[in-house]
């Protein structure tokens, strides 16, 4: 008779083996480095152009100092019709 | 707002390479995405129908029930399942083949391949629904589908879209793995590893039991949870403009998912018939996962403040905030109602229900409408049609489930009490929660109705009265080109 515990435990040892070796791998390729580079991924330079009208004037112009001219929003532009 | 120098990763891209990559990524996914959507709406749309009638019988218990496939045991199944697999599990797929390509910077490796695999998951959900219906099903919370004939169909068209996932992220020209890639991987590494376990026809008893709360609970927490989170964190910082408030906090948060969430399920079952070091270990699991869902919550808040006006202009953000709101408070109801002394009031109540509607409603459903809103302009190359129906669709489902969700939990309480106190007669359990199934039916009407505009929004986005949207702007705008310095200028 198997206890009646077996079937999660041993999944649950899968699952946290599985997260262990993605831990590993991720650390030893260096997935870990460079952190802050990394929550920039997921921008083009388009999406730090974008004039957004809910920013203040100073937010804008900081936008404006660190990546030139802004660009108007398409219709559209955030998800959804506006 | 971070410097030039870490805006990209890898080397310096000039901007049009940018667009047309990004141009490429979406071409790529679009049949997959379609049709994923599609057939999401189509489960959705039914789905809705049996749960308003499997909430109107809880107070018209005499209603429709002469005929075995109107009866509540199965048209509740039937709600569960078509909204678990058929509308969440889809869009969320959608979604999935959307983001990765864009964030890994490939087109989608074999996209017909993924097609096949939606249309093979689609015809095993259709199996499995209809066998329930029929009145044939498993018997298994969340796992009712039948296991020969509907789950390996799931299993087989979930592993075709992961395959096409994987070869995707294999041949990424990114070295940074954002943290929704991360997100998004980690769920189709789970969901099979799970579903499996979950359905494996040898248990039996208590240890069925067991199995089947392991599966239920982390089909939420490590499947449903895991691509809504992704996609969250995708759409605020996207949307804003802004890199997340802290990257090391997504990453904790990711991490403390993938390790602590896993032995969560066993606290469906305090006071069963389960040695307590198994209980007591899921109580003290769930406790621990307090830790990722502060971090992604504080993450997410930090990332918002001082921003929310720009709700206003973003109807994705207001279905993204409000489901990443809903994490934070499904994440910590779920926490409190694994401890004993609450667990042994709210236990067999409507507490439950509205508990699993905050998680799969208010959260997911959410963060999959606002992934929708941004995804279809993009695919389609036109604008939604109509922001009026926009807003419809978002005022009648958030006072639709808030009033579920209020209702619910009060007479879940109410009917706790009751049932514990031994000078309470049952009866007068189920009477206290005849107002709280009224409010049910009531806010089911508003939600319906809410999911007939969306439905209705999206055939006419599909067929196109409204302007079509241009190629990304600065397609042609050759060229504003990274210069590596922190100065960027058009040329």
């Amino acid at each position: 008779m198997l206890p009646s515990s077996l079937a999660v435990l041993v999944t649950g040892a899968i699952l946290g083996g599985l997260a262990l070796g993605a831990f590993a791998w991720a650390w030893r390729r260096g997935h870990f480095d460079d952190i802050e580079r990394q929550a920039h991924a997921l921008f083009d330079e388009r999406d730090y152009r974008l004039e957004r009208p809910w920013e203040s004037p100073a937010e804008q112009e900081e936008r404006r100092r660190l990546y030139g001219e802004p660009l108007a929003p398409e219709p559209g532009e955030w998800g959804g019709a506006t | 707002m971070g410097g030039r120098d870490v805006s990209a990763a890898g080397p310096e891209i000039p901007l049009h390479e940018e667009i047309d990559i990004r141009l490429r990524a979406d071409a790529s996914s679009r049949g997959p995405v379609l049709f994923a959507f599609g057939t999401a709406l189509i489960w959705l749309l039914l789905g809705t129908v049996f749960g308003m009638i499997a909430s109107l019988k809880l107070h018209w218990p005499d209603w429709l029930v002469h005929q075995g496939w109107l009866t509540f045991g199965r048209q509740r199944t039937a709600h569960l399942n078509t909204m678990i697999y058929g509308w969440a599990s889809l869009a969320m797929v959608g979604t999935s083949l959307w983001v990765i390509p864009r964030l890994v910077h490939r087109e989608l490796r074999w996209p017909r391949l993924a097609t096949a695999g939606i249309a093979v998951w689609n015809v095993g959900l259709l199996v499995g629904f209809l066998l329930i219906l029929g009145g044939r099903n498993d018997g298994l919370e969340w796992l009712e589908m039948d296991r020969y004939l509907a789950d390996p169909l799931l299993v087989i068209g979930g592993g075709m879209v992961g395959i096409t996932l994987l070869a995707t992220l294999a041949a990424r020209e990114v070295g940074h793995l954002y943290v929704s890639v991360w997100y998004v991987f980690g769920a189709f590494v789970w969901f099979p590893v799970i579903f499996i376990v979950g359905n494996w026809p040898t248990l039996r008893g208590v240890e069925s039991g067991a199995a089947n709360w392991f599966y239920a609970h982390n089909a939420l927490g490590l499947w449903l949870t895991a691509v809504s989170l992704g996609a969250i964190y995708y759409f605020i910082p996207k949307v804003l403009g802004r890199p997340i408030y802290s990257y090391q906090l997504s990453l904790l948060g990711f991490w403390g998912l993938a390790f602590f969430y896993a032995l969560n399920g066993m606290h469906h079952l305090i006071g069963g018939p389960l040695p307590t070091w198994m209980i007591t270990t899921s109580i003290a699991a769930s406790v621990l996962m307090v830790i990722p869902v502060l971090a992604v919550a504080v993450n997410h808040h930090m990332t918002m403040i001082g921003r929310f006006s720009a709700l206003r202009y973003s109807p994705t953000l207001r279905f993204i905030v409000l489901g990443a709101i809903s994490y934070t408070a499904v994440s910590l109801q779920g926490i409190f109602t694994s401890l004993r002394e609450v667990n042994r009031i709210t236990h067999f109540t409507h507490w439950t229900v509205a508990h699993s509607h905050v998680g799969v409603y208010a959260f997911v459903t959410f963060a999959l409408f606002g992934s929708m809103y941004y995804i279809m302009p993009r695919m389609v190359r036109r604008e939604w049609p109509s922001e009026g129906l926009i807003r419809w669709h978002f005022w009648l489902v958030l006072s639709g489930i808030s009033m579920y969700v209020i209702a619910l939990t009060l007479v879940g309480v109410w009917q706790g009490l009751a049932l514990i106190d031994p000078m309470v007669p049952f009866q007068r359990s189920v009477e206290v929660t005849l107002p709280g199934l009224w409010a049910r039916s009531f806010s089911g009407l508003l939600l319906t109705a809410g999911h007939l505009v969306f439905i209705w929004h999206y055939l006419k986005i599909l067929r196109g009265p409204a302007p079509a949207r241009k190629i990304p702007p600065l397609h042609e705008a050759r060229p504003v080109l990274y210069t590596g310095d922190g100065e960027g200028g058009s040329s």
